[in-house]
């Protein structure tokens, strides 16, 4: 293989990380919590906008003509793991506002229109993250590594696959314990779940908390490696390139939604930039959303438990002998009766 | 002074728009997220269609029965496909996202790397309260408003139709065996908004002069605010909401900034959603356990 493709192909390796950070972010959210988390660009742009402050040396004005908050320059890794606290601290408030009294479409409105509010806020503030230019020429990890561009790209699919594998810990982690148990059962029925002495809030809080810090990492990530984050990075579409990505591969499987990672962000937005071009530019991408949109109906259609659909539980219960499939609720009931 | 007149206009488009959408929700309990995209596409034909023509009548006359039709397409046909097949909430919500998404950037394949404009139409100042000029159009727009308000309050008052259509939303399962067709209701709810929606949508687009593919979302987001503002499936509140919502864009943007009037009425929106889901009046929101 030429040098040029490796590097084609290791860049794309970066950008399936980042996005499967952000998709099972996502997935603790929609796909076990059940939280209609139509905002949760949001997370990612935050991430991305604390990751960049924090690493960019102070705003100079007089010659840049950007204003920005901070401007401390601290070293890498810590602006990346506070770019993904800001996307855990970020769920409390959204949390509040969006999940404790809303459901259903009410809630996937809120949502919506906070996503709305954020990107319209951020773009007319030129005080905060620099308006609607946005942060620029953000350092990047391991800058003053003495590196071709070539090799660089292999250091930073590193890094981005150990953030991945911190990822699939964190989302494994949730999705086996206890606590994930009790996420599916309150996304099936909640009313069972707070009768079982279970507050729904809380552990809706603690998902969209966790899959937020997800969110905030792949955009801390992200901005690490593009160097540049605007309001039009970020618009509230953007998010429905994940729940795509989700649908598609398997709502609350974690193999599934990596898969549908690799199809829709990888697939559909970044290889098909390899094809030859037509139109003005941005006609292109005008088809690739169409057809975004047109897979998502299909699967919705066809396969709406995506490719890889989630495994059912099967919980044996020990001491009354039946045996079978169980929902959840059920199998934490009985959990808790013992 | 301004801030009231031109609250005023903003309101009667919100009106029609928020109209529309909650009258739809109402009975077929189906948020369209597509309403927006509805919007942009009523405009696009009727730009295409009429030769970019800015007489009003026309407009409208075009505007609304493209936006009847594709309603019709996209909600009863395509969106009522997957009800039928079992599909419920949150799939329905992406349903309508999924083909908002392929209206909106079809249409931005259509219109290219240009913004669509119409030629500047004769403005003349009609009427001029204390010192502040609406143009005809504004005025026009205004009427209409007036106008298909009444006709929604007499419609749903006063016919039969109008009593199924508050019966369809109210209890779906006592309507039919009172020997009504929630299906034919629902496929009227639906052609009746999209009329709406591409009435508001024309009067939006040549208001403004100037339109691209992006126009119609920010435009349902408010007056879908006015809408909830209102109380959901409730045409009077959506209309005093869009009154109210009109009037906060207007005297936001007055104050603060441009930037802050759409951002104002969607602050506005969560609000509501938070502190009265259940709109200015009503109990509504209770019964169809909107909250938890």
């Amino acid at each position: 293989m030429s040098q040029s493709t490796v590097y084609y192909l290791s860049g794309l390796g970066i950008l399936f990380f980042i996005n499967l950070v952000a998709v099972w972010g996502l997935d603790l959210h929609f796909g076990f919590a059940g939280v209609n988390s139509f905002a949760f660009i949001v997370f990612q742009a935050v991430g991305a906008y604390i990751t960049g402050v924090f690493s960019l040396g102070r705003a100079n004005t007089p010659v840049t003509f950007e204003t920005y908050i901070l401007g401390v320059h601290w070293p890498w890794p810590l602006a990346l793991l506070l770019g993904g606290i800001a996307g855990a601290v970020l769920a409390v408030p959204v949390g509040w506002i969006a999940v404790r009294r809303l459901r259903g479409d009410y809630q996937a409105m809120a949502m919506l229109v906070l996503a709305l509010i954020a990107n319209s806020l951020i773009a007319a503030e030129t005080g905060w993250f620099n308006g609607a230019t946005g942060l620029e020429s953000v350092p990047q990890p391991f800058g003053n590594l003495n590196v071709s561009l070539y090799d660089y790209h292999w250091v930073f699919l590193a890094l981005a696959a150990i953030c991945g594998v911190v990822s699939w810990w964190i989302a494994r982690g949730i999705a086996r314990s206890p606590l994930g148990r009790s996420l599916r059962a309150l996304r099936e029925s909640e009313s069972a779940l707070a009768a079982l002495g279970r507050d729904p809030n809380r552990l809706r809080t603690i998902a969209l908390v966790a899959g937020g810090f997800l969110g905030g990492l792949s955009g801390g990530l992200l901005i690490q490696y593009v160097q540049a984050w605007g309001p039009a990075s970020w618009l509230y579409a953007e998010t429905f390139l994940f729940f795509t990505a989700i649908i598609i591969g398997g709502r609350g499987n974690l193999l599934g939604t990596a898969l549908g990672t690799l199809l829709v962000p990888i697939g559909i937005v970044e290889v098909t930039r390899e094809l030859p071009q037509f139109g003005y530019p941005g006609e292109f991408a005008d088809f690739q959303w169409v057809a975004i949109g047109a897979l998502m109906l299909v699967f919705l259609w066809f396969r709406p438990h995506g490719l890889i659909p989630e495994r059912k539980r099967v919980l044996r219960p020990r001491d009354d002998g039946a045996s079978g499939q169980e929902a959840p609720a059920r199998a934490l009931a009985r959990g808790s009766q013992r | 002074m301004t801030i009231v007149l031109f609250g005023l206009y903003s309101a009667a488009l919100y009106a029609i728009g928020g109209v529309g959408f909650t009258l739809q929700f109402g009975v077929t309990n189906v948020l369209n997220l597509a309403y927006g995209s509805l919007i942009t596409s009523s405009i696009f034909v009727e730009y295409y269609l009429t030769g970019h023509s800015t007489n009003l009548w026309l407009a409208m006359l075009v505007g609304g029965v493209a936006g009847a039709v594709l309603s019709f397409v996209v909600g009863f046909v395509v969106v009522g496909a997957f009800v039928r097949r079992g599909a419920a909430g949150f799939s329905i919500a992406m349903v309508t996202i999924g083909i908002s998404l392929m209206i909106q950037y079809t249409l931005e394949a259509i219109q290219g790397p240009v913004v669509n404009a119409y030629a500047s139409s004769n403005r003349s100042t009609l009427l001029s309260v204390a010192g502040v000029n609406l143009d005809s159009q504004q005025v026009t727009a205004i009427l209409v408003a007036v106008v298909l308000m009444v006709v929604v309050h007499l419609v749903l008052r006063l016919t039969k139709l109008g009593l199924a259509m508050r019966a369809t939303a109210d209890d779906v399962s006592l309507t039919r065996v009172s020997g009504v067709s929630p299906a034919r209701v629902r496929a009227l709810a639906w052609l009746a908004s999209g009329a709406l929606c591409g009435i508001c949508g024309v009067l939006l687009g040549i208001g403004i002069g100037t339109f691209d593919a992006a126009i119609g979302n920010d435009f349902f987001i408010t007056a879908a605010a006015a809408a909830i503002a209102g109380g959901v499936g409730k045409p009077y509140g959506a209309m005093l909401g869009a009154l109210i919502v009109g009037i906060i864009t207007q005297a936001s943007s007055a104050i603060v900034s441009p930037a802050f009037s759409s951002i104002s009425a969607w602050v506005l929106l969560v609000a509501f959603l938070i502190l009265r889901p259940q709109g200015i009046f009503a109990t509504y929101a209770a019964e169809r356990e909107i909250v938890a």
